[in-house]
């Protein structure tokens, strides 16, 4: 969930997400020297909007992948890449409506947002100083018109 | 219920989880008449490549059809479909009653009719027992006849073996299928920074050897090598539907309703072997690629399993990976002025764009988005996909789709005008945004 009503578009969920996340060294300091530089996986968009993966329920990067390497945890739900078997072949990067999946030709794989799945709890939304995002069951909104 | 599937390929499997995902019991047997299951055959050149050993090839787990409780028939050639008793027969003599029927038989590699094509050392590449006898044939120097994605990835995969290798197309550009010209040409660098000798607007005329190949003779040349690709394309493979009377559509593959239902009650048809609506030409085509075949197969399995679900159709989908070394993306129409199937009188027009190391393109059709080519960055190209999938027009939209600063959230109000295009699930994820 996010709340575009509290997001400022302050970028700590892309520094957080870019550190904690993708980088080796886990500190900022280093972590912006590091070479290939880490990418996160959470994208500040439009004026005040943090885009992640939506974990889509009919998931077009599962259907697009050519070798089972975008997978689903059937006790979650959570999709994420399965680095080892990744070829860069970019069909998920093609699929994906929301154009979160980032294609890193120098590590040869495809990167996404997987909702912090090892590690508990998402750190965008750890960290969010307004708590635009956070982590909530999802409601029904399907019959709300948008 | 008993539900029979022909074919075992992306289209067959994905059917098998759909029928699952509603029907847990009834019984499923899949016929497929080559012995390697559950391959993925985009990836046969990264396997010739070694870049992937034969396990990684897989798309699914090895015990996929003990999971699905799925009756696999391996090697086994599904002979002829009985339309009026609902039986399948198979070569080995045997015949299977069903109640609904896929046919997901994929298409047959085109074997030109040139003069000495039935030399030794002249290969395909459709199947893993093609790619396994590739694989295996020593040779030093190839000739890869057709420039597509198969024949480009072929190319790339001999010469990461130590080949000296030649691709011959008989277009004026590299991935004829894919690109425009101007993509073509910094795709064609690529192949050719990598080693490989490309020959553009030349047939093969004749192939030339004592038992083994040894010569690909051209217009204007003569091609020394011990062994030549034939990639110039897949044709479906329709023959088994033709011999039961199913309805070929005009672009000669197995002519589906939006219900993937062939012209005879209960017998579907889906995947490369299947001609279904084309969003962006709108009209029938037959969209060989992989998204489709796994899509296509879903829609059939759900309505084989009795859930009415209709497709909305397909369109073409190309992603230049890592294997060749640039990413590039191209879907839809590649050209306006060369859109042969479509309506005449419409208004096309061509967006481009084109930096030092980019190319963006994109194709309008009465200001609705029927094509898209990113060479360079492509990371929002699913962006573009849904905007060509919902027929959207996007006449006020060009500068942020020409834009590097192309998001999902400047795109919204747009996406929410036609709001009522995406089904229920598809609006849920966007709603699930929280806005």
């Amino acid at each position: 969930m996010v709340d575009k009503n509290k997001c400022t578009g302050c970028h700590q969920c892309e520094l957080w997400c870019g550190t904690e996340i993708a980088s080796v060294s886990k500190e900022l300091y280093q972590a912006i020297h590091e070479t290939p530089q880490p990418v996160p996986r959470v994208f500040v968009e439009g004026k005040n909007f943090a885009l992640q993966c939506r974990h889509c329920e009919e998931a077009p990067c599962l259907e697009a992948c050519p070798n089972g390497t975008m997978r689903r945890d059937p006790e979650t739900g959570l999709v994420y890449v399965y680095e080892p078997t990744c070829i860069a072949c970019w069909m998920c990067v093609m699929a994906c409506p929301f154009g979160i999946i980032t294609p890193s030709s120098t590590l040869k794989v495809a990167i996404k947002c997987d909702r912090c799945r090892n590690m508990g709890y998402p750190i965008c939304a750890e960290v969010c100083p307004t708590q635009a995002i956070r982590l909530e069951e999802r409601k029904d909104y399907r019959t709300k018109a948008f | 219920m008993r539900y029979v599937m022909v074919g075992g390929s992306a289209s067959a499997i994905s059917a098998v989880e759909a029928i699952r995902s509603i029907d847990k019991d009834s019984s499923i047997d899949l016929f497929s008449d080559e012995a390697t299951p559950l391959f993925s055959r985009v990836l046969l050149p990264y396997y010739i490549a070694e870049e992937l050993s034969k396990p990684l090839l897989s798309f699914r787990s090895a015990d996929f059809f003990e999971q699905n409780r799925v009756t696999p028939h391996l090697g086994v050639k599904v002979r002829s479909i009985l339309a009026n008793s609902k039986t399948i027969q198979t070569e080995d003599g045997k015949s299977y009653p069903y109640d609904k029927l896929l046919l997901a038989t994929g298409g047959n590699p085109i074997i030109p009719p040139i003069r000495g094509i039935e030399l030794q050392g002249i290969f395909p590449l459709k199947t893993m027992a093609d790619a396994e006898k590739i694989y295996h044939f020593k040779a030093k120097r190839a000739v890869v006849i057709g420039a597509g994605s198969v024949g480009v990835e072929s190319s790339i995969s001999l010469k990461r073996r130590g080949m000296e290798v030649t691709l011959l197309e008989q277009l004026g550009q590299v991935l004829p299928t894919v690109f425009d010209e101007e993509a073509a040409s910094v795709v064609q660098k690529r192949i050719e920074e990598l080693g490989i000798t490309t020959i553009l607007g030349e047939k093969a005329l004749q192939f030339e050897g004592n038992g083994q190949v040894k010569k690909v003779i051209t217009e204007s040349r003569v091609i020394e090598c011990d062994m030549v690709i034939i990639a110039v394309g897949i044709r479906p493979a329709i023959e088994l539907a033709q011999e039961a009377g199913i309805e070929i559509g005009s672009t000669g593959g197995i002519k589906v309703n939006p219900e993937m239902m062939t012209s005879i009650a209960d017998i579907y048809a889906s995947g490369d072997v299947a001609e279904t609506y084309d969003i962006t030409r709108d009209s029938p085509w037959v969209n060989a690629i992989w998204p489709c075949a796994v899509e296509q197969g879903r829609i059939a399995g759900l309505n084989m399993a009795g859930k009415r679900v209709l497709y909305e159709g397909s369109f073409r989908r190309n992603s230049i990976g890592n294997f060749i070394g640039i990413p590039a993306i191209s879907m839809g129409l590649i050209r306006a002025e060369t859109c042969s199937t479509c309506e005449g009188g419409e208004a096309f027009q061509e967006i481009k764009k084109r930096t030092k190391e980019t190319y963006k393109k994109l194709i309008l059709k009465n200001g609705r988005l029927v094509g898209v080519i990113l060479v360079g960055p492509t990371q929002k190209a699913g962006l573009y996909q849904i905007l060509l999938k919902k027929k959207m027009v996007v006449t006020d939209y060009i500068p942020l789709l020409m834009s590097h600063r192309l998001n999902f959230m400047d795109l919204l109000p747009l996406i929410r005008r036609y709001a009522d295009r995406f089904t229920k699930t598809e609006y849920k994820e966007i709603m699930d945004t929280g806005l």
